[in-house]
């Protein structure tokens, strides 16, 4: 068998690449509905107290084999003047916690105090989220209207909305006080990163239909009529969106090995689909049903944006050079997986050469999805620098790791025309203009490549053989990118290789790349840093979990969408 | 009100910026400051602590003048336990060759016992601290405590002896939650709010990127 290499961090650490990533087998949402309906998790809704007007509570609660996780949703009637999806709004159309169990009457009085304040309220070590979702307001009122005159909503506008709700914030690791992913992270079940959150929106979705479905019944009986119900069929088409903006870029930025964790079980995945010698007519069978299904999500894909309309247009033409390609050729030929990267790497943009990665994933889950095993990270052992490297040798990593910074010329402004620091208000993260606004002092260490052009010219005059510790000695404005080289001497796909602080960097690659892991699709860049997508859309509800609904839902059923 | 031990670390990690260390070593005085609180051990009351009788000094003054010697010194007769922590763990492996490295006149000593924990780690052999009467020793993962504890506290130790490799005994229980005082925690607090940028109308407009309607 022919072992076919990991790509070269080179090649996939680029921001234009990281920003055309998809959804893949190994993605959040997927491992998750995967895990529960292996281990047949019950679900069910055990209180249900809102009002006619939108008002009240309500507990979801997901039973694993040995432990129980509820979210409570609080839901909230909300003036349209205070609806921003913005981190810095105080009310939101509902709010949420996953709870660590099953909460009492105590709990809920105590979370109805905090929940719906966010970052305003605390919570203890027994919640493992906190969360909020806003309402599209045109969906969610043609929805209600519809139900409550006895008609089914239009298909074509849940397609071009895709959710009823968005959620603006999901925070878990200690947050505001809630548990530490330390705390949990030893449960087979929250092995896998993102576990808690991605639990926490498979249930929100839940919610938001039951309460889409209640509103409609309440609007139906001030007349004294009876509401339509949803059609099970439409309603597995809502799903939950979600809207992001740079708070989450650093992300990828702060936690280095976690980072490589992720890409580097991708790129092992494709590695050994890509040495495969010979596909079975089963796989392949498998392929071609996929692919049809994967074009049909691609022409679900609707943005405004300029940057994603050309995107989109290109991956539309790499979809049909891809159909023409497997009419010309026979996936049966040997090594026609590498093939078939080779030939898209030649000839697809970024966005179609990513894309047919994630799908030649698709047929084999006995293959790849053990990896998902191995994409959580403990920091603890790569934190410390080892002092006692040689400065020759890290001269050396560094122009391994960093030839593409060392060589960019830092003294044109452009090449520095941004800075990441931190506002004072809910401490969000932003991006300014470091040559036009009082914000260079606040600068976050999130330039790496500018850091380790910096280093690079700060070891020119050291002796070879001086330890990094005395250099470290003299100069501790270096610790930090010299971690971040030692560590990614270990963990090659642990950084980003471009320039983060260049004036033409578009933050919203960053978040593209953390969302496409989530398990997110329909991506929708609403400026060049901010984001919205929707999750589990066609994914099955609680109620039709099961071994056949767990794994493929992200691809609709080309009966279901072409009726 | 208990803390998470994230909360403890993203809060010192700015509050020592704040007081205007390196980002690098920023980032380890926050580690120290969970690992400690991991342990129930002030390891945020310390901080704050030190972070105010440090304020933004230059670090060159407070730094070892070299790590070749037997007794590490400061110019300015007071070692940052951060500084000469993150040193220590630099050389882990001279420390285990020599046995022994002594440090005069460092300040709240027992921010740099996470740094131990550090090079316990890298050495594979746990690696112990004496001061005034109170021993304490780790292998990265443990922590053990023997005589004066009332000395783990203090604000300046005249000596403090690291030697490697070291006995484990009498070890303290790991928890999963802090206790820090709403003092503590305003103390650190003022520290971090140096790190953040004053929001102008400009910056909340262009700097998130947000779209300017929500209600569609």
């Amino acid at each position: 068998m022919t072992e076919i290499p990991n790509r070269e961090p080179d090649l996939v650490m680029r921001l234009a690449r990281l920003g055309s990533l998809h959804q893949s087998r190994l993605s959040f949402m997927r491992i998750l509905t995967r895990r529960m309906a292996r281990e047949g998790w019950r679900f069910e809704q055990t209180c249900f107290e809102i009002d006619d007007r939108g008002v009240g509570h309500a507990v979801y609660t997901a039973h694993t084999p040995d432990r129980a996780y509820s979210l409570i949703a609080f839901a909230h009637d909300l003036p349209a003047e205070k609806r921003s999806d913005r981190v810095i709004a105080e009310a939101w159309d509902a709010t949420f916690t996953l709870f660590d169990g099953i909460p009492d009457a105590k709990d809920i009085d105590r979370l109805a105090q905090n929940i719906p304040l966010q970052e305003a309220g605390r919570v203890t070590s027994t919640e493992l989220s906190v969360s909020r979702a806003n309402r599209s307001v045109r969906l969610w009122e043609h929805v209600v209207s519809r139900l409550s005159t006895g008609q089914q909503p239009a298909r074509d506008q849940i397609d071009a909305v895709g959710y009823l709700m968005r959620t603006t914030a999901v925070y878990g690791s200690g947050k505001l006080g809630a548990a530490d992913r330390e705390m949990i992270a030893e449960r087979p079940e929250f092995s896998v990163p993102f576990q808690v959150e991605m639990l926490s929106v498979f249930l929100t979705r839940w919610f938001v239909i039951d309460l889409v479905q209640h509103m409609a019944r309440c609007r139906a009986a001030e007349r004294g009529a009876t509401a339509a119900t949803l059609e099970p069929a439409i309603a597995r088409s809502i799903g939950i969106g979600n809207s992001t903006g740079l708070g989450m870029a650093p992300f990828l930025l702060n936690h280095p090995v976690l980072f490589h964790n992720w890409i580097a079980a991708r790129e092992t995945a494709l590695s050994r689909v890509r040495s495969i010698a010979q596909a079975t007519p089963d796989e392949i069978s498998r392929f071609r049903m996929l692919f049809d299904r994967a074009r049909r999500l691609v022409d679900m894909w609707r943005s405004d944006h300029p940057v994603q309309v050309a995107k989109l247009s290109a991956l539309h033409n790499d979809t049909n050079l891809v159909a023409s390609y497997l009419q010309r050729i026979s996936l049966s030929a040997p090594h026609a997986w590498d093939a078939l990267y080779n030939w898209a790497e030649d000839n697809l943009s970024l966005e179609g050469q990513e894309w047919i990665v994630s799908l030649m994933l698709e047929p084999y889950g006995a293959l790849v999805d053990d990896l998902a095993q191995t994409m959580s990270a403990d920091n603890t052992a790569t934190f410390r620098i080892a002092g006692a490297m040689r400065i020759e040798d890290l001269r050396t990593l560094l122009r391994h790791i960093y030839a593409w910074a060392i060589d960019i010329d830092w003294t044109d402004p452009a090449n520095q025309a941004r800075a990441w620091y931190v506002s004072e208000e809910k401490l969000e993260p932003r991006l300014g203009e470091r040559f036009e606004e009082p914000i260079e002092e606040y600068e976050q260490p999130l330039a790496p490549g500018r850091d380790a052009a910096a280093l690079h010219a700060a070891l020119r005059h050291w002796p070879d053989d001086a330890p990094v510790a005395e250099f470290l000695l003299r100069h501790p404005e270096h610790r930090h990118i010299v971690r971040r080289t030692q560590i990614v001497g270990r963990a090659p796909y642990a950084e980003i290789r471009d320039n983060t602080i260049s004036g033409a960097v578009m933050p919203i690659d960053m978040l593209r790349c953390k969302l496409a892991f989530f398990g997110a699709t329909q991506f929708d860049p609403r400026s060049d840093r901010w984001v919205r997508i929707c999750m589990y859309r066609n994914a099955p509800l609680p109620k039709d979990l099961s071994h056949d609904t767990a794994d493929l839902w992200v691809y609709p059923d080309l009966k279901d969408t072409m009726a | 009100m208990t803390h998470s031990l994230n909360e403890i670390e993203a809060m010192s990690k700015r509050a020592a910026r704040g007081a205007g260390l390196s980002w690098g070593l920023a980032e380890e005085a926050a580690k120290g400051a969970r690992w400690l609180s991991s342990y129930d051990l002030p390891g945020a009351d310390l901080l704050a602590d030190l972070l105010e009788m440090n304020d933004r000094l230059p670090p060159i003054d407070l730094a070892p003048v070299s790590l070749r010697d037997a007794v590490w010194h400061a110019p300015a007769h007071r070692m940052s336990p951060l500084i000469a922590g993150a040193s220590l763990s630099d050389c882990a492996v001279p420390l285990m060759e020599r046995g022994e490295i002594s440090m005069e006149n460092v300040c709240v000593p027992l921010l740099s016992v996470p740094f131990m924990g550090g090079a316990a780690l890298r050495l594979g052999h746990p690696v112990a601290a004496e001061w005034r009467g109170a021993r304490i020793a780790t292998d990265g993962r443990r922590l053990c405590l023997q005589g004066d504890g009332a000395a783990l506290r203090v604000k300046m130790a005249a000596k403090v002896v690291f030697t490697a490799p070291a006995e484990m005994k009498g070890h303290l229980e790991p928890v999963v939650r802090a206790h820090v005082s709403a003092a503590t925690w305003d103390r650190l607090a003022a520290f971090a709010h140096r790190t953040f940028a004053p929001a102008t109308e400009l910056s909340r407009l262009l700097g998130a990127g947000a779209g300017a309607d929500d209600n569609d």
